[in-house]
């Protein structure tokens, strides 16, 4: 074991991928990508599900999706060596107008991903526009109009359908650092499934924090909605997460100790998933129902991010031990 | 015709000679203007491949831990080894190249298209042994057999270059043969070597080297996994993971789940109050 641990320090690059020089941008874009996927699945959802009270909701995901999955888009091709190259991952380059789509690749099923979603959100982006009154352009409202005229069983396919595409968003995040050779992130299979909570969590947190800015009071029918579902989604990334740290075993290190350790149990663990958890079911000092429920929902935030801040970089720029075997 | 090389370790004197005639051949340039960086624990000042060493020739110094041998080097032993890309059969890196510079040339090697590389660097992730590095151009590199090398029938820069034959170039299937019999004239001579780089290292290296101790001594992985392996568990948990957030989503949705969460509330309101009296 010492005699590993010797020549593993002896010989740092021991026949593991190099990391791939990922910073801030792809933190964001992880962070950011989860929050316009959720936003929009949830709008989607409450769309198809909830009452007219639900609309205020609806709308604000709507509104939020597109402007967000837009800064994706920009934080990843800012992220590349040759950002004017960036449509190289859509087009074939040297064969122009083919298509490039390698499905077995993570990366290349995001690219065409946050493409897709993007169509999806902006429809929706457009209606929530038109809804608000904030678009009045004529054109707009007439085709506005005709789109909502259509028979009910096609725009719901064309809503689940949007729904799978923002799901896939908010997923493909976790496979894309499960397709490594980089320790941590190659077998941790179930970093898909975490980022996707994640997603859910912190979206149905922000849509809180937001509809609740806007004087909304807790007991409101869509505010309870949405915390019900973000605590059922904590609940499971707690089990996800505790889950996969089990079987990462010793290889977990670099994630759960050292500097981005303290992040870990501090942000994501204390922060991101039991204070909101308690917040939401235990009354706390003289803080009222609202006042948790908003803290709950900012935790839930902080949380998100820091979850996205240690996966992407802790196994990168690991702190303690190269390989903490 | 697949070509590759066959690195024999056990004849690698270190002269790097390999490291300077791929700099010649590929124009790369030294680091930092060439300063002087030190490794500090190694005679090896490279360290490692990076984006402008395509050669590296790694010393492994064996040394005992205790450096009072009174003159003797007791147990000590230098391994050198010319390390370079692997050309692999089932190649990490071509796999998730979202824009499609990663190619497989009509010599069975692994080329990096520099006009089409946007420098996403997910190639650099995804190499099992750590070989493709992010140059100051922004764009992906490592070695590339010399490809224009081979357009013209000439062999790669370093296997000319190799004074003691450590490197040789010629067909893989060729080179297998000979270094099985390497082997087992070392393992007869007494010093136990074997080829790494046959099939069970990620489908075979086209690029493969003879050993004489455990392939981590070299900074080699024993059991290397493409990039993709546990990729489609990934979908499958994302998925689950989904259908669970959309079935809560439903349950949290759904009228009736509304009115219980009154209730829920009154409940939790009741505390505060009685604090309050």
């Amino acid at each position: 074991m010492t005699d590993f641990l010797l020549q593993l320090a002896t010989n740092p690059q021991s026949g593991y991928g190099l990391p791939p020089h990922w910073g801030w941008y792809i933190v964001l874009y992880f962070f950011l990508g989860g929050l316009a996927a959720g936003c929009y699945a949830i709008a989607t959802l409450l769309d198809i599900l909830g009452d007219r009270r639900d609309r205020d909701a609806v709308r604000l995901g709507y509104l939020l999706a597109f402007p967000l999955v837009v800064v994706c888009g920009v934080l990843l091709i800012l992220d590349l060596g040759k950002p004017l190259r960036f449509w190289h991952m859509l087009v074939q380059s040297e064969n122009v107008p083919e298509l490039l789509l390698k499905p077995w690749s993570p990366i290349s099923i995001g690219t065409w991903l946050v493409s897709t979603f993007g169509l999806f959100s902006f429809v929706s982006f457009v209606g929530a526009l038109i809804e608000t009154e904030r678009l009045r352009w004529d054109v707009a409202r007439r085709v506005d109009r005709r789109v909502r005229d259509l028979p009910r069983p096609l725009i719901l396919l064309w809503e689940v359908l949007g729904v799978v595409s923002g799901f896939s968003l908010g997923g493909y995040t976790g496979v894309l650092v499960t397709g490594t050779s980089i320790p941590v992130w190659h077998n941790a299979w179930l970093m898909g499934a975490l980022f996707l909570l994640s997603a859910a969590s912190t979206s149905y947190a922000l849509l809180m924090l937001l509809l609740m800015r806007h004087g909304r009071a807790h007991h409101d029918s869509t505010v309870s909605k949405l915390a019900r579902g973000d605590r059922s989604a904590i609940v499971m990334e707690i089990a996800v997460l505790a889950t996969m740290l089990l079987l990462l075993g010793a290889l977990a290190r670099p994630l759960i100790a050292g500097g981005f350790g303290v992040i870990f149990w501090l942000g994501v663990v204390i922060v991101g998933l039991l204070a909101p958890l308690v917040l939401h079911g235990v009354p706390w000092g003289r803080m009222t129902a609202e006042r948790r429920a908003m803290l709950a929902a900012a935790c839930v935030l902080v949380g998100g991010l820091c979850l996205r801040f240690v996966i992407v970089m802790a196994p990168q720029y690991p702190a303690v031990h190269p390989w903490a075997l | 015709m697949a070509k590759g090389f066959f690195t024999d370790t056990t004849v690698c004197i270190g002269c790097k000679a390999c490291q300077v005639a791929c700099h010649e051949w590929n124009e790369l340039p030294a680091r930092e203007g060439g300063a002087t960086e030190l490794t500090g624990n190694s005679y090896d000042n490279t360290g490692h491949l990076n984006a402008l060493d395509w050669r590296h020739v790694r010393f492994i110094e064996q040394l005992p831990v205790s450096r009072e041998m009174n003159g003797f080097l007791g147990e000590s032993r230098w391994l050198m080894m010319s390390d370079v890309c692997k050309h692999c059969v089932r190649a990490g890196c071509l796999e998730v190249c979202p824009t499609g510079a990663i190619i497989r040339t009509e010599f069975d090697s692994v080329y990096i298209q520099q006009d089409v590389c946007n420098g996403c660097r997910a190639c650099i992730s995804a190499c099992p042994f750590g070989v493709v590095d992010v140059g100051e151009d922004g764009k992906a590199h490592k070695c590339t057999l010399c490809y224009d090398r081979l357009q013209h029938g000439l062999e790669p820069a370093c296997a000319k270059a190799c004074p003691t034959d450590s490197i040789r170039f010629g067909d893989v299937d060729d080179l297998m043969v000979l270094a099985e019999r390497r082997a087992a004239q070392l393992t007869a001579a007494g010093t136990p070597a074997y080829v790494y780089g046959k099939e069970e290292i990620v489908g075979g290296l086209n690029c493969f080297f003879l050993l004489v101790d455990e392939p981590e001594v070299y900074g080699l992985p024993s059991k290397p996994e493409l990039p993709s392996k546990n990729v489609a568990e990934g979908f499958v948990g994302s998925a689950a993971a989904a259908a669970a957030v959309a079935i809560t989503g439903l349950l949290s949705f759904r009228k009736e789940r509304m009115d219980a969460m009154h209730g829920d509330l009154e409940e939790e309101e009741r505390p505060r109050t009685t604090d309050r009296d």
